[in-house]
């Protein structure tokens, strides 16, 4: 599989599961204004470039924009599901802190994350097995300390339905 | 089945009235009678096939129906039928319920409300401290700008002095030689000085630039 543009290292899946802002349920619309040139707009264009797919990742439903070029000065901007809009400028900062910017004022905490966490865990018991969709094991036979899957450990024969009706012929 | 077993029922008969004449059953005074136009199941034949001569004259009768049996039974369908359509209804009236209180538990909680204004709070502040900065660095900025404006400017005021300056001496220069310049007027006068006065160039110089012998004029 070649690499396919600069820092290919942004479309891992390890990388993308790296980023640690989950917004709220209340923000909709992400939109981010900067310049292509310029000393002050370096920040954000290292956030557009390395932080953004983290956090498109981690919110598939929340819409980002990105708008280049059309002000002097770079700023993000939240639409929020109930008409408010937060302004974040941005102006000489560096990416880093403008991520943590943004999961100070509207990311979900880190005790929010993990109470959801345990919600979704409680869903789904992880001792039942079935179909890979809603199950960990598909067979009894994954499970540590059951019998072994006959296609790769044969069964005993007194287990084994042939040699049942064997000794019950005999009999 | 029971769909079919309410043509069964006592009461008026829909079917078209050939009960009587075929005779049809077990009870002859309540079930109306089975139409002989009843066409069986498909299978190997299409609607257009004919059915097969051994079929003909087939009489085809519902299964036979106890009146008693089918109301109790009917009652009995329909209070169970009424009894879980009722647990149905509630609920579903409980889980949208519990959505709904969920919905607004995680929306409107006071304090979630405090903490957001507190964060915006915060953000308008820092906000405001970065206008301050880039306010700060613009003035600067301009200051900078002023200063070396002012420097270009002296800077030009100086060359031009200097310039100035020059030029008059060089003007200076030329009028003091001009006093030596031979004109029409003593240029007679001028000749015979020079002819007067013979001027030796016949001198050897070293390397610093002394005179170091002179040879006489010839």
């Amino acid at each position: 599989m070649p690499m396919k543009g600069r820092f290919p290292v942004r479309r891992t899946l390890q990388y993308l599961s790296q980023g640690d802002v989950v917004f709220k349920s209340s923000v909709k619309v992400m939109t981010v204004n900067y310049n292509t040139a310029g000393e002050l707009s370096e920040g954000a264009r290292k956030f557009v470039f390395f932080n953004i797919p983290q956090i498109q990742y981690k919110n598939p439903w929340v819409q980002i924009m990105l708008f280049r070029n059309m002000t002097p000065s770079p700023f993000l901007r939240f639409y929020l599901d109930n008409g408010e809009q937060v302004l974040v400028d941005v102006e000489d900062k560096t990416n880093r802190e403008i991520t943590e910017h943004i999961k100070k004022i509207l990311g979900k905490s880190k005790e929010m994350l993990e109470k959801e966490e345990r919600e979704r865990k409680k869903l789904s018991h992880p001792a039942t097995f079935g179909l890979k969709k809603y199950h960990l094991r598909e067979c009894m036979c994954e499970i540590e300390g059951q019998v072994p899957c006959p296609a790769f450990v044969p069964l005993p024969k007194e287990m084994r339905g042939k040699y049942k009706a064997a000794v019950k012929n005999e009999a | 089945m029971l769909p079919a077993l309410r043509r069964c029922r006592p009461g008026p008969v829909p079917l078209p009235a050939l009960a009587a004449a075929l005779g049809p059953g077990p009870f002859p005074a309540l079930c109306p009678g089975w139409s002989p136009r009843a066409v069986p199941a498909r299978g190997r034949k299409s609607r257009h096939d004919p059915p097969a001569k051994s079929k003909v004259g087939r009489v085809k009768l519902p299964p036979p129906v106890d009146p008693e049996e089918l109301l109790v039974v009917l009652e009995r369908y329909r209070q169970h039928r009424l009894v879980l359509n009722a647990l149905r209804a509630e609920f579903r009236a409980e889980v949208l319920q519990k959505k709904r209180e969920e919905r607004l538990a995680a929306a409107g909680s006071l304090e979630e409300q405090e903490e957001h204004r507190r964060l915006m709070a915060w953000n308008d502040e820092e906000n405001a401290r970065q206008r301050a900065r880039r306010e700060e660095r613009l003035r600067k900025q301009e200051e900078e700008e002023k200063r070396k404006k002012l420097e270009i400017a002296e800077k030009q005021a100086r060359k031009m002095e200097a310039f100035v300056e020059e030029k008059e001496k060089e003007v200076l220069q030329l009028q003091e030689e001009a006093k030596n310049f031979i004109t029409l007027e003593n240029l007679e006068a001028r000749i015979e000085e020079c002819l007067d006065n013979p001027r030796n160039y016949n001198f050897a110089i070293d390397k610093d630039g002394r005179i170091v012998k002179r040879t006489v004029l010839s």
